[in-house]
């Protein structure tokens, strides 16, 4: 059983719930248009697998993201518990200005809570990460999860802190692996053309 | 005086005294004769008055009895006149009765040869009086209503009550005429009488009666249907020619393409012969499709049969998808003749919908044998040969579609799914192929396969989303090489270390050439190898970024790993210049400016 990336993704775009979502192979793909400040935009979100064996495949699509959303399971403490290596992985990966989204997913199995949603934001505050507790079930909270991630982008590219048209931070070196647990991943969630 | 002077001088002729003294004698004489004269001759006159007297006294009593007589017969007959005047009023008066009543018989009674000729012959045939001698008694029927409103109940009733028997046998017969002449209909192309039609129109009266006739004649060419079919499945058209369409079981889309033809022929004849026996009636669309419909059923079975089994010993996908475009075709077709609801079209949907089922599954099939036995990447990074293979019958499918001929809404649904279930797998299976590869290999692997699957799709509608999906993937993978070539150089000529100290690098730290491994001297040394780099900047391409088949995408990698290069070139650069970090000799160290590096980069 996963966090639930695939099923937020599922939620998103096509507004229900996938129950028996299977692993996820590689990366998945999700496009929505949806509006910002009366801006039309074009979300491209890429789902990646989050287990181990793909970590090289999945690695490429953080590196043009404008934004990230790193999810975690509340019911699940190890979930949690990895999420400062995947964190890692995503800074060394991409842009400074990279939008972090930090996700406490299955927000409605409150009866068998790991995680306080006090630790979490807590941790989110330390990291510079936005943070919000949703459900993929009941779709709770998924909406504003992922809108307010494009507004973050959008504002920053308002501001000029991100530039998506400029080549990367550098060149990256390869960071020493991490150690990657089976469920938490990043969906990172690249701008395309506005339209 | 002078006239009785003149008398005198005819006989007083002398003047004597005696003659004087005659004269008062002669002329009494005179007088005497002449008075004698007068009367003898009045004697006569009398007589002769007499005598007309009495006649006319005879006539008169002549007239007088007349009178009397004629009087009496007077009497006599007045009685006799006034009874001639009443008979003869009378006879007027029945006479006139008898018009009306003739009037009356004539427009309310059948006459006898139209009662002949409703009860009909012996031998059962029908003739045009039938018709009219139906018309009248259904006129008469109508007509009592009028009756009824009058004082003539009793009569209108009576009416109505012998018409409506005689309707009613004249109708029953009529219905056992076109009963049996329908059950005769059962050639391949059957002649519809204008008689029969006739009937039609007069049973229409009869809605039972017309529904049952009807029911028969779809019974009727039911069979003939069915018959037909079998025959030019196994026997073909007369002579052999056409051949029988079983011969070409062998050839799926030829032997279900023929059997479609077949039926589509057929329900459109069926519909022609229905519509001429219908052809003077008021039909409703509805009448026409159920008995269509019933007429269609019977080949349902036979059809549905031999395609089903001809799909389920199919396993080509690309057969499978033309059989699918095929049915649609036809159940677009044929749903012009007939309507949706018919068992028919139904049986063509079922069918349609099993080989849209059995062409998905033969795709999911092939997908799945892709991923339950993954290859190991070729030594040149290119796609592998399932990849090629898949990717092959992936443009099969989407040839024949190009040439089916469903709506654009259907093309559009079928190509996402059929895009879906190929490259979806093929995606999985490149990537789980590509998890045991390092960074550069995989990326440059993701870019070749992935590559392939472009342009095998570019070529056809409906696929931008796939196609933003997969450049998406591309760039993804694309990003990556560049920044493997990138530091793939750096390391090469010595300067990672030196790069990733001065990114890290923040003044609290001191100047960067007291730093370990920032002395100058191995600063230069490194700057020197990267000159030589830049003499010839391809020897330190990576074998994975030359292995790109797209050399679009090739030409790509070297550009932006190039100006990443430029790039972390002029962040050295800007660092040895600057005197905090105390190169005494910089010019040497870094001789040339980042500008010039991306002249002779670019």
């Amino acid at each position: 059983m996963g966090v639930g990336k695939s099923c937020l993704l599922h939620q998103f775009t096509e507004k229900k719930f996938m129950a028996d979502c299977p692993h996820t192979i590689g990366v998945e793909f999700g496009t929505r248009i949806i509006e910002v400040s009366g801006q039309k935009i074009k979300l491209q979100i890429w789902d990646t697998a989050g287990q181990e064996r793909f970590r090289a495949v999945t690695r490429s699509y953080y590196r043009g993201a404008a934004g990230a959303l790193m999810v975690y399971d509340i019911t699940r403490r190890s979930t949690y518990n990895h999420l400062s290596s995947w964190l890692t992985d995503a800074r060394n990966l991409t842009n400074p200005n990279t939008v972090i989204f930090l996700i406490g997913n299955k927000s409605d199995l409150e009866a068998q809570r790991d995680v306080t949603y006090e630790e979490a934001k807590q941790f989110a505050d330390e990291n510079g990460l936005m943070f919000l507790e949703c459900s993929a079930k009941t779709g709770d909270n998924v909406e504003d999860a992922f809108l307010d991630t494009a507004k973050k982008i959008y504002q920053n590219i308002q501001d000029g802190s991100l530039d998506l048209n400029a080549a990367e931070s550098g060149v990256q070196h390869k960071p020493a692996q991490p150690r990657t647990p089976l469920n938490t991943d990043q969906q990172p969630s690249k701008e395309g053309c506005q339209c | 005086m002078l006239e009785a002077l003149k008398a005198l001088s005819t006989f007083f002729n002398e003047n004597s005294l005696r003659t004087r003294r005659n004269l008062r004698s002669d002329i009494e004489r005179r007088s005497l004769a002449i008075n004698e004269e007068f009367l003898s001759t009045f004697q006569v006159v009398k007589d002769q008055l007499d005598s007309v007297y009495s006649d006319v006294k005879a006539m008169s009593d002549c007239c007088q009895d007349m009178t009397s007589r004629l009087k009496a017969a007077k009497v006599q007959t007045h009685d006799l006149i006034n009874q001639t005047t009443s008979l003869h009023g009378e006879s007027q008066k029945l006479q006139m009765k008898q018009q009306v009543a003739d009037a009356f018989l004539d427009r309310f009674q059948l006459k006898p040869e139209e009662i002949k000729s409703l009860r009909g012959a012996k031998s059962g045939s029908l003739s045009q009086d039938f018709f009219q001698s139906l018309a009248r008694v259904k006129q008469i029927h109508t007509d009592c209503k009028i009756l009824l409103r009058t004082n003539h109940q009793t009569a209108g009733l009576e009416i109505m009550e012998s018409m409506a028997l005689h309707q009613e046998s004249a109708y029953e017969r009529l219905y056992r005429w076109a009963q049996n002449e329908c059950r005769t209909l059962t050639s391949e192309s059957p002649e519809v009488s204008p008689i029969l039609c006739q009937a039609m129109l007069a049973l229409q009266d009869r809605p039972v009666l017309f529904k049952y006739t009807l029911d028969e004649f779809g019974t009727a060419r039911r069979t003939a249907v069915v018959r037909g079919m079998i025959d030019a499945l196994t026997r073909g058209g007369p002579g052999g020619t056409p051949r029988p369409i079983e011969l070409h079981s062998h050839d799926p889309l030829r032997y279900v393409g023929d059997m479609l033809a077949w039926l589509h022929q057929a329900t459109a004849s069926e519909k022609e012969y229905l519509s001429t026996l219908l052809k003077r009636c008021e039909t409703t669309n509805e009448t026409i499709q159920d008995t269509l419909g019933h007429i269609s059923e019977g080949v349902c079975r036979p059809f549905k049969v031999r395609v089903e089994q001809v799909l389920v010993s199919e396993q080509d996908a690309v057969t499978l998808y033309m059989l699918n475009n095929l049915l649609k075709f036809y159940h677009h077709t044929i749903q012009q003749i007939i309507s949706p609801a018919a068992a028919l079209l139904e049986t063509i949907t079922e069918i349609q919908d099993l080989s849209h089922r059995m062409f998905f599954n033969s795709l999911t099939c092939h997908a799945n044998k892709l991923l339950d036995k993954v290859e190991l990447p070729p030594a040149d990074l290119g796609p592998t040969a399932s990849l090629v293979q898949t990717l092959a019958l992936l443009k099969d499918v989407l040839q024949c579609h190009d040439s089916s001929v469903v709506t654009l809404e259907n093309k559009k649904q079928d190509f996402k799914q059929i895009l879906s279930c190929v490259l979806d797998p093929l995606l999985q299976m490149c990537s789980v192929s590509a998890s045991r590869l390092n960074t550069a290999d995989m990326a440059s692997y993701m870019v070749n396969c992935i590559y392939q699957m472009q342009s095998t799709i570019a070529l056809y509608e409906f696929t931008d989303t796939k196609q933003e999906m997969l450049q998406a993937q591309v760039e993804a993978h694309v990003d990556t090489l560049v920044n493997e070539q990138a530091a793939f150089v750096l390391s090469r000529v010595d300067l990672a270390h030196i790069y990733s100290t001065i990114q890290q690098h923040q003044p609290k730290l001191g100047p960067l050439a007291n730093l370990p491994g920032m002395d100058p001297i191995t600063v230069k040394s490194a700057m020197n190898k990267f000159d030589s780099y830049l003499a010839s900047p391809d020897s330190l391409t990576l074998s994975q970024c030359s292995l790109i088949t797209s050399s679009k995408n090739r030409e790509l990698i070297k550009k932006n790993s190039s100006e990443l290069i430029c790039q972390s070139y002029r962040q050295m650069y800007t660092a040895v210049c600057d005197p905090q970090n105390e190169y005494r000799e910089w010019t040497s160290i870094v001789p040339r400016t980042p500008d010039q590096v991306l002249a002779l980069l670019m």
